[in-house]
């Protein structure tokens, strides 16, 4: 005896299959996109060296506050982000960083040694922050790019008495990545030091600023 | 007497779908191309996750979920693989979604603020967003992408199907069902 399919059973019948053809093709183009991704960031003069560890020495992301937020709770006073400078000089600690405040900044900035490149500062932003505004006389390592400024900045700082690192202040977190990646280049730990309160609290109070390119290029920078 | 098509039987929906689909794909393209171009800045913000803590799994995500992303948005736009495409946007939207509401959260007990007025860089190739409107976006970008996976928006598709058999236009043969 002949079975009478029902009229919607082939639709039915079919279902799972259209639903793998769509898994099958999600597949591919997961696939495809994870390739082209791969040779993008390969190909790019901006990409990420997979393997790098562009955190040395972290251990976990600041929580609560980070930049890009408009939840950091009220800091300390001469903490420009509103970070609390307790917990950054705690971190500091931790990874056995000194710590600079702006007093001992300023005296550094005005010691006759730095004419003669025994103390030396590092700013440790990116190019386009170091450009619009850096204190006068700080070399550029931008961490994220060492391989494009730890050739010149690493002799200097192997050379120095004292290193002071900065990034723009409150929960940044480069200048520590910085000084950590110096020490790991031979400069030892008891030279290092963090300003915390970094650029921002530099220029709020007035301090001199240096603009454009980076020192020792031709361009020079022009202090204000 | 044949009986109508979907795209005879709403024609405007079918419109509709297609702008939307090209409406996806420009956004992903802008955002997926704002974070490759800056990759340092997405690895700092995809680190505030916390997601993974060996440093090439989190280099992978910062280096290559920027292009990946572009590379959607250009399939969806073009309109090659859309369902495909759609079913991967959908994977990848919803454990984002719940990622930024996981942190929302964490930054709304950490402050006094209401929690629709909780602003933060979320990563994505805006700035910082307000929570709320975050959500609603991923929301209705989901809402689209499920329209998608659904069939619709397959006119002045490049390739809607990667396998033969799957028309680009809609079929003239296919009844609508419930028609």
């Amino acid at each position: 005896m002949a079975i009478r399919r029902g009229p919607r059973e082939p639709r039915y019948q079919a279902m799972p299959s259209k639903f793998k053809t769509v898994l099958v093709e999600g597949a591919v183009v997961a696939l495809g996109g994870a390739l082209l991704a791969w040779a993008c960031n390969a190909l790019s003069p901006r990409g990420l060296a997979l393997t790098r560890n562009y955190f040395p020495g972290a251990t976990r992301p600041p929580k609560v506050a980070s930049p890009g937020t408009n939840t950091a709770p009220v800091g300390a006073a001469g903490s420009p982000a509103g970070f609390p400078a307790d917990s950054v000089a705690a971190r500091l600690q931790a990874r056995q960083l000194r710590v600079v405040d702006r007093a001992g900044m300023e005296t550094l900035f005005r010691d006759p040694r730095r004419a003669q490149g025994l103390v030396v500062i590092v700013d440790a932003r990116d190019d386009a922050q170091y450009q619009a505004g850096h204190i006068p006389g700080a070399h550029q390592l931008d961490h994220y790019r060492a391989p494009a400024y730890l050739p010149t900045v690493l002799p200097v700082c192997l050379n120095a008495e004292a290193v002071v690192v900065y990034c723009h202040g409150g929960d940044c977190e480069d200048a520590e990545f910085a000084a950590t990646l110096l020490h790991e280049a031979g400069v030892p730990l008891e030279r290092l030091a963090v300003y915390v309160g970094g650029f921002s609290e530099w220029a709020t109070n007035n301090l001199p600023v240096e603009r454009g390119a980076h020192r020792g290029s031709p361009a020079g920078g022009e202090v204000q | 007497m044949s009986l109508p098509t979907r795209a005879q039987h709403y024609p405007r929906g079918e419109v509709l779908a297609v702008l939307a689909r090209w409406a996806v794909g420009g956004l992903l393209i802008y955002m997926g191309l704002v974070k490759a171009l800056e990759p340092v800045g997405f690895l700092k913000l995809v680190r505030q996750y916390d997601l993974v803590q060996q440093p090439v799994l989190l280099n992978s995500i910062a280096a290559l979920l920027p292009w990946f992303e572009t590379f959607c948005g250009l399939l969806l736009l073009l309109g090659v693989a859309v369902r495909g495409t759609a079913l991967l946007l959908l994977a990848m939207l919803l454990p984002f979604t719940a990622l930024v509401l996981k942190r929302a959260l964490v930054l709304h007990a950490a402050s006094t603020l209401a929690f629709c007025a909780v602003k933060f860089d979320c990563g994505c190739g805006l700035g910082e967003v307000y929570i709320c409107h975050k959500l609603a976006e991923n929301g209705v970008l989901m809402l689209i992408c499920l329209w998608l996976l659904a069939g619709w928006g397959r006119r002045w598709a490049l390739r809607y199907g990667l396998w033969p058999g799957v028309p680009s236009s809609p079929d003239p043969s296919q009844p609508v069902a419930g028609a």
